[in-house]
């Protein structure tokens, strides 16, 4: 694909909550491969454009496409299924579950055996299964969680636990990856070595990201464009060093917080 | 059908719809509070005939551990209605601080919530079988004073007789209904309630102390309940003993998933309609009456999961 | 021992389909899904092995036909499952506890219909259910193999991706979704599970018990088999199982505990009503004080440590 296709489009997307617009006809497209901030102040309606992109909450009005195709009435896993992952800002992961059966039940859509086969235990179930457990190690090394895959995920320290969300979105594969605030509650070192690892990866896996971030110098180091969201409308959108100057971010940085 | 006999039913919907929707009220009012069902709600409906009985001079039966046992003096039916409600409100609260409080300083998953309301049911079903016994009892010939048994509403040509009781539960639930009406809407009281309903970390944020209200609605939830309770119990005796009430509170589940959870006008609606429904089958199918309030539920998932009159909940993620 | 077989059968198979119908709740809640219709499929199951026994397959002799009852503990599955696809699709597409009072509203509709319809029997129900065994403790060469089977089939399905997927959807279901779980189509699955095994379970009960009627399928049988699976443990297999066995012996063992002499009328009558406030208590109190049950994955791993051998995960 050529760098300048578009991989999402997202056209006019507005979404309000029982009066409350929180999305307000925003509209921007996402190039293939390039990594793309999205900032803004609190309760900007960054969470709920990745809600609607993922299909957790339909958008009132506007367009949503995914390459050619429109993800307006899909839902979640279906979206998931075309190649879109993402992170969640408040941590969702499967507490109880070990930190590689998190990252394997992300494998979800490459594994083939059925109920039956894994109950019966042919051998392909068996394999896959072997394979499944060997994917996931090698993104958790990647992540450098390795070391804890037996652990259970809530024991995790919040560092690791959101290293995890991060091998659990790459897990699935994606073509497009959605970051909610991936540095959060980290400290500075932490920080540095995240933006290098999405950098990484981004070139390893050939990936689109969206980052969602508060923490500005990552993301002006970081991002190839970045677009501002206030109160719901998108103010600004470019390069990062135009989007630093614009009077409007500015303002609502200043006037915001 | 004739005008008559339509009239008749009419009526008898008009009265079991009513007491279904002020039973209904006080579920719903604790589900839009805390966003689960009480399922000890039958068990207060049961719990509210019997006090009412014993307060109306009712003798205890022959099995269970208080045989024969009755209260030396005797209050007139109002009068022991209305304790017998407050009595029920309390029990209420006695339930919330027993079997929900202690889930929900934990933080615990409301299906677990659930989950224990179901195990209070069950005990105080069986412990009140095991004080009463399983007997049916049935409120004395005289408990509405002297007024007749029934009333002609029609011409002496063309009767329409309705049962002074279904009159009575009618009324009382309507004056119910009003004053839930004026207290929820017009008071400080009301409103802070619904706050709380609304998002109970706003309300505390405004100054309102959930864990009030909360014992607050469980007490106007439980006092709802046993005066439904009590109506019915008056009107065609506690039949099915402890168990009582544990039909109408699986019904009562129809009558809030057709209101739509949560939603107290459409709890009322609900009871009407359920009531009005089940007043309504031809007698050959009479045995299937127990049914329509299940049937209408699963419609009601099926075309419309948020209710007639509810708003379709928002998912925070 | 043949003794012991005699005068216990009846309470040892008894207990086995205690476990049997936890873990029929059981399935769907390694789902996340609060049912309480297994009460209903095992009513359903039993009035199709009723019916079907006394009134279509031909039979002589003194004793029924082994083959047959496991045709009907076929056909009895097979219905469940038909029937729990139809019911669950909806309804799972909803989340929270729409599912619970759903199956509430199934059980309920299901006892009217036993309670009206002629082919039931009415309120009389179905009786001289002929047996195939000569007496209780025959049963066991149904109870035993099903339970055993049963509990095979779920160590391998907690093993196995699927049932990985399981307990993704109950942890967060919204994750799961979003890593492309199809929720509702796995909560299905959950649920079908469950209602085939208690639609089995009650065909063979309808012989085991003799008689059938629209009490086997009540609101009070869902309660109860919830606080099987509660007190037990809702987090492995295993906790079902024991919870099962020991809840369904509880009765009988403070019946036995009610007629030693020596213990005042009052009390031995108390301990006898005992039963279901008991469960009820368990219930309270075990969600409180216990929410993860009796039976923990966790103690099941301590106890494989202390018999030497090294806890099994996704082997590596």
């Amino acid at each position: 694909m050529s760098p300048d296709v578009p991989i999402l489009e997202v056209q006019n997307i507005t979404r309000r909550f029982s009066g409350l617009v929180a999305v307000n006809n925003v509209s921007f497209a996402v190039r293939t491969g390039e990594i793309f901030g999205l900032i803004g102040p609190n309760g900007a309606g960054k969470t709920t454009l990745f809600n609607v992109i993922t299909g957790l909450t339909p958008p009132s009005s506007g367009q949503l496409r995914y390459g050619q195709t429109s993800l307006n009435q899909l839902r979640p896993h279906q979206i998931a299924r075309l190649g879109v992952a993402r992170t969640f800002q408040n941590l969702r992961l499967f507490g109880n579950l070990s930190v590689l059966e998190n990252v394997a039940i992300a494998r979800h859509l490459h594994i083939h055996t059925g109920l039956v086969q894994s109950i019966v235990g042919t051998r392909a179930a068996k394999t896959e299964e072997r394979q499944t457990a060997l994917k996931a190690l090698e993104i958790l090394e990647l992540v450098g969680l390795a070391s804890k895959a037996e652990q259970t995920a809530r024991n995790l320290a919040y560092g690791d636990q959101r290293r995890l969300e991060l091998a659990r979105a790459l897990a699935l594969q994606p073509q497009l990856l959605l970051l909610d605030e991936p540095a959060a509650g980290m400290n500075p070192n932490e920080k540095g070595a995240l933006s290098q690892l999405i950098h990484q990866i981004r070139d390893r896996f050939d990936l689109t990201v969206i980052l969602i971030e508060h923490h500005v110098p990552l993301v002006m180091g970081l991002c190839d464009r970045i677009a501002v969201l206030d109160f719901g409308q998108l103010i600004a959108l470019g390069k990062p060093e135009a989007v630093r100057h614009d009077p409007a971010v500015i303002a609502a940085y200043l006037g915001g917080e | 059908m004739d005008i008559t006999l339509f009239l008749q039913q009419f009526l008898n919907g008009l009265s079991i719809g009513s007491v279904y929707a002020i039973f209904a009220v006080g579920y719903t009012l604790v589900f839009s509070i805390l966003g689960i069902i009480n399922f000890a709600h039958g068990a207060v409906f049961t719990l509210g005939a019997y006090f009412t009985y014993f307060l109306s001079g009712g003798a205890v039966g022959t099995n269970g551990l208080l045989a024969n046992l009755a209260l030396p003096f005797q209050f007139s039916f109002a009068i022991a209605l209305l304790l017998g409600s407050i009595l029920s409100g309390l029990s209420a609260i006695a339930i919330e601080r027993l079997a929900f409080r202690p889930l929900r300083l934990k933080g615990a998953d409301p299906l677990l919530t659930l989950v224990s309301s179901l195990g209070a049911a069950l005990v105080i079903v069986n412990v009140l079988q095991y004080l009463v016994g399983a007997e049916i009892y049935t409120f004395s010939e005289g408990i509405y004073g002297d007024l007749p048994a029934s009333i002609n509403l029609g011409t002496a040509e063309r009767p329409i007789m309705i049962r002074t009781v279904q009159i009575i539960i009618f009324g009382v639930s309507a004056v119910m209904v009003g004053i839930l009406t004026y207290g929820i809407g017009f008071t400080r009281m009301g409103k802070a309630l619904q706050a709380v309903a609304e998002d109970a970390t706003t309300a505390s944020l405004l100054g309102i102390d959930p864990e009030r209200f909360i014992t607050l609605t469980f007490f106007v939830s439980g006092f709802l309940g046993g005066m439904a309770g009590a109506l019915v119990g008056s009107s065609v005796s506690i039949a099915s003993g402890p168990y009582f009430g544990i039909a109408y509170g699986l019904k009562g589940l129809g009558v809030i998933v057709l209101g739509g959870l949560g939603n107290i006008p459409g709890a009322i609606v609900g009871g009407m309609v359920i009531g009005l429904a089940e007043a309504f089958v031809p007698t050959d199918f009479s045995g299937y009456k127990d049914a329509i309030a299940f049937a209408i539920l699963f419609v009601m998932l099926l075309v419309r999961p948020q209710g007639l009159l509810g708003r379709s909940r928002i998912q925070k993620v | 021992m043949g003794n012991f077989l005699d005068s216990y059968g009846f309470l040892i198979v008894s207990t086995f389909w205690g476990a049997l119908l936890g873990l029929s709740v059981y399935l769907p809640l390694m789902a996340g899904q609060l049912s309480l219709a297994s009460p209903g499929f095992y009513a359903l199951g039993g009035y199709i092995a009723a019916i079907l026994s006394t009134q279509v397959l031909p039979h002589s002799g003194e004793t029924y036909p082994f083959g047959f009852v496991l045709l009907e503990m076929g056909v009895a599955g097979l219905v469940s499952a038909v029937l729990a696809v139809i019911l669950g699709i909806p309804v799972l597409r909803l989340r929270g506890i729409y599912l619970a009072i759903a199956t509430i509203a199934f059980v309920e509709i299901l006892r009217v219909l036993a309670l009206n319809l002629e082919i039931t029997g009415g309120a009389i129900g179905i009786f001289s259910i002929p047996q195939p065994f000569r007496s209780p403790v025959g049963y066991l060469w149904i109870a035993l193999p099903l339970l055993v089977l049963t509990m095979v089939l779920l160590y391998r399905l907690e093993q196995s991706h699927t049932g990985r997927v399981f307990r993704a959807i109950r942890e967060d279901e919204l994750a799961a979704d979003t890593m492309g779980i199809d929720p509702t189509y796995y909560k299905v699955l959950s649920f079908t599970l469950g209602a085939i095994l208690a639609g089995m379970v009650g065909a063979v009960s309808a012989h085991f018990f003799n008689t059938w009627n629209a009490k086997q399928g009540t609101f009070d049988n869902s309660i109860i088999y919830l606080a099987f699976v509660l007190s037990g443990g809702s987090r492995t297999f295993v906790g079902p199982v024991v919870g099962g066995m020991v809840l369904t012996a509880l009765p009988e063992v403070l019946r036995t505990i009610a007629n030693i002499g020596g213990i005042p009328l009052w009390l031995g009558g108390f301990l006898q009503a005992m039963r279901l406030i008991i469960f009820g208590l368990l219930i309270v109190l075990g969600s409180m004080f216990y929410p993860q049950g009796i039976v923990t994955p966790e103690l099941l791993n301590r106890l494989k440590l202390a018999f030497r051998k090294q806890p099994k995960r996704i082997s590596t």
